[in-house]
């Protein structure tokens, strides 16, 4: 490890360190603009130019194109280093359109930044500018090209770091330019990112166009709840309006980006249809009120009916807080649940991906970039869990090997291997390659080569299985980890890396003592053992697969109580409705799908919003001292309130439920010490027992026949996933439904491309254009649970639809 | 400390510098003055029957003022709530369609500003300036809070060239690129040619 000197201060950093790192390490931050720790250095803008003073190097250098060397000595103080510094930002401004006041990047810009530090307060330039013509890069990304200063971190992000070509740079000279050949939507969906790691103002955040200044804003540290990767970000809010999302870097998780579901994803929290009025059968009352009413509903029907009678449902979306009192009050209470999941299947899935990952196979999204050989089988990154493609473009870039195991056509922005694998073969594989790793292979000659994939598999200096927990059944689920076990018993290095269905669906697979799903619940509410239920954050209305069957059981029921933040027809119809708060009031902690407990800050205070209380126009001239529309609870205290007695007022009292919740909850999470949060749990307390076996031949269901097609009800990347899908800048840019089907399945069931597929079920009927795509496996149909799609028909996510339910003629 | 520190090197009084005769003469001399000023026309003006011309540069009632084509200046940039040390300024900024960023609305709590005049040295576009207007004073606290109706004055009030439009390289329906100050035409990036 070499050893240098910096403005006087050694220090010791590992080879192949910049300089610019080196010194950032002592806290010295030496200006720049095309140094990015994720993109790496090029050395274009001139601005990092620091002394070399003695040793190995002499002269004015870049700080980020140099390696740190035994026996550096570097000043950034020098004289000659800071009169190049300053003349470098001179003539970086002598084009520079004048339009600060303006320009969305005002108040966070690096080029303000250091056009101030340079003491470049006064232009002396008297020439003309050059100019250049803006496009229109979609509803995203807001391009003011004269702002450039061609440091290319957005062509470098575009097209080396997320594997997209359809922005780059053209021009030469000093005409170089930094856009898509033509106008138009940007194609990739991490392009949110450009408006972060631009250091100027040609990216800005489109959503929040001209909306305020950064230091206007309430920012905290939040998480992204869009998908199970939980990735780390700042959100902003002015006025009680989430206004934006940027990357928080986090080099474990997400490292210093985001997906554009997680960077848009926000505006159901300050949606003018957000329920805030607690109500009791769509009769307005005060919280307090409707509370005591839900509290005297809760302990009649268990007077009457026993505790069994009253069931509680959450999703995986709500906080572990939320989770955890759930637990505590069904565990003292002895109330029916909690479910975390729509289906038996689901929770299987889920408590089966939890229980295999082992702590020594368990690897971050972050380590999965340094994997070698990645082996996916059943997710399709790009639309379950957007930034696990980005991880995996770093595989590849690195020179690694990517294959996926996906009956679907999975597509991510680079080149790799994809076996269209029909899912009911998928088990067969994967053991098929788990006995070919472990040297007793006799695979099953399929039209896959898994001895090659084995060997290569063996081969590889840190292999990698990635496995998807949604459209798979728990038997492939709890296979990919035995595969990964195989591949640690060969290699002593190997990694597991489970995609779950929910932000928190790891903690949720921890509450399951029981597998109760709200399958299992509407069962019971149909054979009248269950009279009461309390849906938590959940919204039953879209995500339940079976509409009809809801709504039905629903009316059977006595009382519902349900507690949510997000508008639902339901709303209106249940015995009490009590509204909670969003991530961004009420703060909380989430697991995501590799353990790691994660917190967030509250970043507001509920209410109305300034568009609501003053319509556009500026807010009301009254004094008062209670913010209007701001009656709403955390989850967690509105629960507290229903299951203790005197929790209604006393905040303490909710505060000391919650802490002794959190105490019981697991004994993998360790909430009560100084265990610092953003740490995995403890997965060696984690149950590995009551896996499912995988031993003997792997079951053949007859799924795959001529005359059947296993329907498969997938994520999309936009206009699936329930909060982000109620974003109105991602409906912009969401892709309209449509059924994908292997040309030949569309052939041999006689339907036509581009042509409406009716889909029939027990007289309802789902109507949706078919796409072809040759890249499926044959004998599938995939069909996004998608908003404006009424997919809720299926009773399931995966099931066998048959040929006469399949209708070409489109009505 | 010691006797010498004490000494001074003052001569004796002469006769005509003794105490008397210079409380003779200090007498003399201000009942002078006041006859003086006894058949003088007084200069004092009492406000507030006399309202004097105050320099324009005095610091007091804020405006919103216009360019010089008569279009609304502020652009919403923030800066003057931002330097403000009192927080008295709060506006929410947005786009019209002609492109121009402006003022949905614009407050000011009179009751609040100190008149330090930092607003209008941190505002790039000359629109919000301190006036010399100081009767600014109102029974209910309420009525000293200025929306944006109350600011706008016509005019361009002490700076009556700027026009910040002119200036910066956006886009609005007046000037698309190029077309403000000092700037070239857009540069045709398929070209080749150097
Ligand atoms: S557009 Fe921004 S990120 Fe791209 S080269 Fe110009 S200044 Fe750099
Ligand atoms: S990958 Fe998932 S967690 Fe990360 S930003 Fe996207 S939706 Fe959010
Ligand atoms: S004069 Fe001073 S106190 Fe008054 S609004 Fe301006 S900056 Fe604020
Ligand atoms: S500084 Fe000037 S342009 Fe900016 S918001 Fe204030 S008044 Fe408007
Ligand atoms: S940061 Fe070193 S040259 Fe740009």
């Amino acid at each position: 490890m070499p050893k240098l000197t910096i403005d006087n201060r050694e220090i010791q950093v590992p080879t192949g360190t910049k300089v610019i790192e080196a010194a950032e390490r002592l806290g010295i931050m030496i200006p720049r603009f095309c140094f990015h720790p994720a993109l790496g250095s090029v050395g274009a803008c001139r601005v990092c130019a620091v002394a070399f003073t003695e040793g190995p190097v002499k002269g004015i250098q870049m700080s980020c194109m140099i390696d740190v060397q035994d026996g550096m000595v570097v000043s950034t103080t020098d004289a000659e280093a800071v009169d190049f510094r300053r003349h470098v930002i001179e003539w970086l401004m002598l084009h520079h359109p004048h339009d600060c006041p303006v320009c969305d990047e005002g108040g966070h810009c690096l080029l303000q930044d250091l056009t101030v530090a340079g003491n470049h307060g006064i232009r002396r330039y008297r020439g003309l500018k050059r100019t250049h013509n803006n496009q229109d890069l979609g509803p995203l990304v807001q391009h003011e090209m004269n702002r450039c200063i061609q440091c290319y971190r957005c062509s470098r992000f575009y097209q080396e770091f997320t594997g997209y070509r359809d922005l780059g740079v053209m021009g030469i000279g000093s005409r170089v330019y930094f856009g898509r050949s033509v106008s138009g939507v940007l194609e990739s969906p991490f392009s949110g990112n450009l408006t972060d790691i631009c250091p100027t103002g040609v990216y800005t955040d489109k959503p929040s166009r001209y909306f305020g200044r950064r230091w206007d804003y309430q920012r905290h540290p939040s998480l992204c709840l869009h998908c199970s990767l939980g990735c780390n970000l700042t959100a902003s809010a002015r006025y009680r309006r989430v206004v934006r999302h940027e990357a928080r870097p986090n080099l474990e998780v997400n490292g210093h980006f985001l997906c554009d579901r997680g960077r848009y994803g926000y505006a159901y929290a300050s949606a003018a249809d957000r329920p805030r009025q607690a109500m009791a059968a769509g009769t307005p009352g005060t919280i307090a009120d409707i509370l005591t009413g839900a509290q005297e509903a809760i302990q009649r029907t268990v007077e009457q009916y026993g505790p069994g009678s009253v069931a509680v449902a959450t999703s995986s979306r709500s906080s572990l807080e939320t989770l955890a009192l759930l637990k505590q009050a069904c565990e003292q209470h002895g109330w029916t649940g909690p479910a975390t999941t729509q289906t038996d299947r689901q929770a299987l899935n889920q408590r089966t991906a939890v229980n295999c990952l082992r702590p020594e196979l368990a690897v971050s999204l972050a380590a999965d970039t340094e994997a070698h050989d990645v082996l996916v089988i059943g997710a399709d990154p790009l639309n379950e869990a957007p930034m696990l493609a980005l991880s995996l473009r770093q595989v590849q870039r690195s020179g690694g090997h990517v294959t996926v195991i996906d009956p679907r056509g999975v597509r991510l922005p680079f080149d790799f291997d994809h076996w269209a694998v029909h899912p009911s073969a998928m088990g067969a594989i994967v053991q098929a390659l788990i006995q070919e790793i472990a040297g007793d292979g006799t695979a099953a000659s399929t039209e896959f080569d898994v001895t090659r994939l084995a060997r290569q598999l063996n081969a590889s200096p840190r292999p990698s299985v990635i496995c998807g927990t949604d459209i798979l059944t728990s038997r492939e689920i709890a296979l990919a980890g035995d595969l990964a076990q195989a591949l640690c018993r060969t290699h002593r290095v190997a990694g597991l890396f489970y995609v779950l269905t929910g932000a928190n669906a790891f903690a949720a697979a921890l509450t399951q003592s029981e597998r109760v799903s709200m399958e299992t619940v509407l069962d019971r509410i149909e054979n009248g053992s269950v009279r009461l239920l309390v849906a938590v954050e959940q919204d039953l209305w879209r995500e339940f697969p079976d509409r009809k069957r809801l709504q039905k059981a629903l009316k059977r029921l006595d009382h519902l109580v349900l507690l949510d933040y997000v508008n639902s027809p339901l709303n209106h119809e249940v015995s009490y409705f009590i509204p909670t708060q969003p991530i961004y009031e009420s703060g909380g902690h989430w697991i995501n799908q590799e353990g790691r407990l994660q917190g967030a800050s509250a970043v507001m205070a509920g209410g109305d919003t300034i568009e609501v209380t003053g319509g556009l126009d500026h807010p009301p001239r009254v004094f008062e001292s209670h913010i209007p529309g701001s009656e709403q609870l955390a989850a967690w205290r509105a629960l507290a309130a229903l299951t203790e007695d005197h929790a209604k007022t006393v905040k303490a009292i909710q505060e000391e439920t919650l802490r002794s919740a959190l105490a019981d909850f697991h004994p993998a999470v360790d909430t009560t010490s100084a265990q610092p949060t953003g740490q995995r749990i403890d997965l060696n307390a984690v149950s590995h027992a009551g896996v499912e076996s995988t031993e003997g031949p792997v079951p053949v269901v007859n799924e795959a026949s001529s005359d059947t097609v296993l329907l498969l009800l997938v994520d999309w990347t936009f206009g699936t996933e329930t909060l982000s899908a109620m974003s109105p800048t991602l409906e912009k840019v969401e892709a309209s439904p449509v059924a994908h089907m292997h040309p030949d399945t569309i052939a041999s069931f006689g339907l036509a491309e581009g042509k409406p597929v009716t889909i029939s079920v027990d007289a309802r009927q789902l109507t949706v254009p078919v796409q072809a795509d040759p890249r499926m496996a044959p004998g599938v149909m995939v069909i996004p649970r998608h908003h404006l799609l009424e997919w809720q028909i299926f009773g399931e996510t995966r099931v066998i639809v048959k040929r006469s339910q399949l209708n070409a003629d489109g009505v | 400390m010691s006797e010498d520190k004490l000494k001074t090197d003052e001569k004796p009084l002469k006769p005509t510098e003794s105490s008397g005769w210079s409380a003779l003469k200090a007498l003399a001399e201000g009942f002078a003055t006041t006859a003086k000023h006894l058949a003088r026309k007084p200069i004092t003006e009492s406000y507030p029957e006399v309202k004097r011309q105050l320099p324009e540069r005095s610091r007091a009632r804020i405006v919103l003022t216009h360019d010089p084509d008569g279009r609304e200046r502020c652009v919403a940039c923030y800066l003057c709530s931002a330097v403000c040390p009192v927080s008295c300024i709060s506006m929410q900024s947005a786009e019209q369609p002609n492109g121009r960023r402006y003022a949905r609305w614009f407050r000011i709590n009179f009751g609040r500003c100190i008149y330090c005049g930092l607003c209008e040295e941190a505002c790039p576009t000359s629109a919000i300036q301190l006036t010399p207007d100081f009767e600014n004073i109102q029974r209910d606290i309420l009525t000293l809070v200025f929306e944006k109706k109350d600011l706008l004055v016509e005019g361009c009030g002490k700076d009556p060239s700027y026009n910040y439009y002119e200036h910066a390289g956006v886009t609005t329906d007046q000037r698309g690129k190029g077309e403000h100050a000092s700037e070239t035409p857009p540069v045709n990036v398929k070209s080749n040619l150097p």
